[in-house]
């Protein structure tokens, strides 16, 4: 694993916050008051390439959206060393075990690039979709999106198409 | 005895026929005809009248053949036997191709050409006549030909036989190919009680007629051959509606009978080896033990073998035996249509008797796609004939990967290059036989091929070095059309091997920049080390002109691109597909993952270009391999649209 770099912070006001959320896949088109919302429980941060975002096992306390560079989603296999599965580029988000019981990380998250982060409070954003039901109907089918759409192509993978 | 005119009918007592086979031998035929042979009447020389089966009648049933006495002296009083006149014109094996490589390591590629037999073909039935036909449409229809098929066709001389006693097999009235002979014969022969009436049907059959020492059919005899052949019209009834059947079959693709007809079938091939129109072969090399000689030889092969449809390391499109199946019986009523403007069957029974399960086509076309309505497609048109192998030589070989090298070859002095088209090329390699390969980079000298050990022939022309030679036919196929394409955005996918096919396409567009709007160019690989071509994709990425994607399906943590399947490239990107023509090349399952992608950008079937994958062996549309519905990959394809796939793309066994 790469040596763990500074997590650099930013602060940035709620309108900037939304504007940076509505030109993401994930965040484009919510209402105003979800992206106001939203806007509310995050957090911008910027790290270099080679940090560790997020262990695989430890509290996902953030779902993060990815604004500009490339992160890596690995995983331990003893004997292999650390396997890339997924990299989650610009607007995709990753830690997504935020939201899901029990918020534990399934890999291993690490930017491949200097990376630009739009972070969701976990505990804040479960929070909220538990108690908003706008909010709950706008961005569950989005998650389920690109959890459907990581689990379509991680089937592909698995048919390791391009070894015949 | 009065001497009859031609274009008569003239009568023959049974007593003289030896003078019909006399007369055949002097003019330095071998004569052909039935024999009992092995329990069975089969066709094979006859030296004189004695030889054929006097009295002899044949029952046949589904999965059942008996011969028996008649009583009679008939000659002719049974339907076909297990074999055809199509070993004697198209032969079971045959040595088509020769190549040699010298001490210098120069190789020749040459054909084998045969000393053709004239033969007589006594005692053809019209069903028979009518598979002759049919096959004539295969080999001889074009583009491309069978010389060696067209040599001995039309060296046989035909004596053609009425049918008077069908089996319970016989559906030839179905077909509308019998009972009664019509044409495609040299002289034609009705059996009576003591002779035949004896009829020409060429100008070759006029002059045998006339040696002939015949005496005026008698009109009571010309009543006895018209009620002859109305009782066995009357026998064979009308089993299947042949109308109609094309459209019928084929919206049953997915009928569950082919499964419960899979528990029956034994896939032994015996419908296929004894069927006059099958004509899928095979070809297997025979070498000296030095490999300096070897011999190409071509044998009958059946799309009820496994092997038929398997494509390198173990894929196989039609692993089941109800895909066999299905292939094989909508093949025969209606892809052959739309292939050759005919049916592929004639009605002559032999699959129904020959099958040891017993199973009966007209029970199974009968239950699966019940009457009628009609529908014809187009033949080809007659062109040309194969094309000869030609000897290019290896400038340069550059390994992509650790399995996979690109072959830079140059033409030979004198080849028009800049004029031939295709997608394809079928590399031979003297000893080792010959393998598709799609052209990776057109030059002005010759091309690039790129190839990948995967079995002996691409493991053998993976190690060329320069100077090298291999034989190359013309390229083949019907390649990408980048014309679609001008004036449009252009989207590119090419997963794994799909990539080489696909670069012709991309240095055309880096020629002709303007012609084309934006460009996304995408590649998938295994691992970063398979990805090919990265200091070229690198090159097109820096132009700046042209959005070129890359990713792995899996990686180390050293790799510092993009992890995740082909359509990753592009599932977010914001381009406007309604513009777009796509050009798609890789494993099927990776094709349609990126169809279903490509569409939710709004790129409908016909802009979507794939390139299909089969068994291809010939390169030419004649052995049968790579068929797909109605389609011969090697020649109607290997490109495609979408649209024009219809649901076949995708479709379970097809």
């Amino acid at each position: 694993m790469p040596e763990t770099e500074a997590v650099m912070p930013r602060t940035d006001d709620n309108a900037s916050l939304v504007a940076l959320l509505n030109a993401t896949w994930f965040g484009a088109n919510l209402p105003p008051e979800t992206q106001v919302r939203l806007a509310g429980l995050a957090r911008r941060y910027q790290a270099g390439a080679g940090t560790t975002l997020l262990a695989e096992g430890q509290l996902a306390n953030e779902l993060g959206i990815v604004l500009s560079g490339r992160v890596s989603l690995r995983t331990l296999v003893p004997e292999e060393g650390w396997i890339t599965i997924l990299t989650v580029e610009p607007g995709d988000i990753f830690g997504q075990s935020a939201v899901v019981a029990p918020y534990r990380s399934t890999s291993t998250v690490v930017a491949l690039q200097p990376v630009d982060v739009l972070a969701l409070d976990g505990p804040g954003l479960r929070a909220a979709l538990a108690a908003d039901h706008d909010l709950a109907a706008e961005l569950y089918p989005r998650l389920l999106q690109a959890l459907a759409r990581r689990l379509s192509a991680t089937r592909l993978q698995m048919l390791d198409l391009f070894a015949r | 005895m009065t001497s009859v005119t031609k274009s008569a009918t003239g009568f023959l007592p049974r007593a003289r026929f030896q003078q019909l086979i006399d007369l055949l031998v002097e003019d330095g035929r071998t004569v052909i005809g039935p024999k009992v042979a092995d329990g069975a009447i089969v066709y094979g020389e006859l030296r004189s009248v004695a030889d054929l089966p006097k009295g002899m009648g044949a029952e046949q049933r589904p999965g059942a053949y008996h011969l028996h006495d008649r009583g009679d002296d008939r000659l002719f009083a049974y339907a076909v036997g297990p074999t055809s006149w199509k070993r004697f014109v198209f032969p079971p094996t045959l040595d088509t191709a020769e190549s040699r490589r010298d001490e210098n390591g120069h190789v020749s590629f040459g054909r084998v050409r045969h000393e053709i037999p004239k033969l007589a073909f006594l005692g053809v039935r019209a069903c028979e006549l009518a598979a002759l036909g049919i096959e004539d449409r295969v080999f001889l229809g074009g583009p491309y030909t069978d010389e060696d098929y067209r040599a001995r066709r039309s060296s046989a001389f035909i004596v053609a036989v009425q049918c008077a006693e069908p089996a319970s097999t016989c559906f030839c009235a179905s077909m509308g190919t019998g009972p009664g002979v019509r044409d495609g014969h040299d002289l034609s022969l009705v059996e009576l009680a003591d002779g035949f009436l004896v009829s020409p049907g060429s100008p070759a059959g006029s002059a045998l007629f006339e040696r002939l020492d015949l005496i005026d059919a008698a009109t009571d005899q010309l009543t006895a051959a018209s009620d002859q052949l109305v009782s066995a019209r009357d026998r064979i009834g009308d089993p299947i509606v042949a109308a109609g059947l094309h459209d019928r079959l084929l919206a049953q693709l997915d009928s569950p009978r082919w499964a419960e007809i899979a528990e029956r079938c034994l896939a032994c091939t015996n419908c296929t080896m004894s069927c006059p129109t099958c004509f899928c072969t095979s070809a297997s090399q025979r070498s000296d033990l030095d490999g300096h000689v070897a011999v190409t030889e071509r044998r009958w092969e059946s799309c009820f073998t496994k092997g038929f449809s398997a494509v390198a390391l173990g894929g196989n499109f039609r692993p089941r035996v109800q895909d066999r199946y299905r292939q094989w019986l909508t093949h025969k009523f209606a892809s052959w249509i739309d292939q050759f403007g005919t049916s592929g069957c004639v009605g002559c029974g032999r699959c129904i008797a020959w099958c040891p399960a017993g199973i009966d086509i007209r029970e199974e076309l009968n239950h699966i796609a019940p009457p009628p309505q009609a529908a014809l497609g187009n033949g080809h048109a007659p062109e040309g004939q194969p094309r000869a192998t030609r000897v290019f030589r290896v400038d340069a070989a550059r390994s992509e990967t650790h399995d996979t090298v690109t072959l830079a070859l140059s033409r030979p002095e004198g080849m028009d290059w800049a004029s031939e088209h295709g997608e394809f090329v079928m590399v031979s390699v003297p000893a080792v036989g010959s393998v598709p390969i799609s052209i990776s980079r057109r030059l002005p000298t010759g091309m690039e091929l790129t190839i990948r050990a995967v079995g002996p022939a691409s493991t053998m022309l993976t190690g060329l070095e320069h100077g090298a030679e291999v034989g190359l036919s013309a390229p083949l196929g019907r390649g990408w059309p980048i014309e679609a394409a001008e004036g449009h955005d252009v989207v590119i996918v090419g997963g794994g091997m799909g990539l080489p096919p696909l670069r012709p396409v991309i240095d055309e567009i880096v020629e002709h920049r303007a012609k084309y709007g934006e460009v996304h160019i995408y590649h998938g690989a295994r691992t970063p080390g398979d990805l090919l071509y990265t200091q070229e994709l690198a090159a097109w990425a820096a132009r700046g002109d042209l959005d070129v994607g890359v990713t792995v399906d899996r990686a180390d943590q050293h790799w510092l691109g993009r992890v995740g399947i082909v359509t990753h490239l592009f599932d977010h990107a914001r381009w406007d597909g309604s513009k777009a023509v796509a050009f798609v090349c890789g494993p099927q399952r990776m094709i349609q993952a990126t169809i279903n992608t490509l569409a939710s950008h709004g790129i409908t079937p016909d802009r979507v270009f794939v390139s299909m994958e089969r068994h291809m062996e010939c390169g030419v549309g004649l052995c049968g391999h790579c068929q797909m519905g109605p389609y011969f990959v090697c020649k109607d394809g290997p490109v495609f649209s979408l649209a024009q796939l219809g649901d076949a793309f995708g479709r379970e066994g097809i």
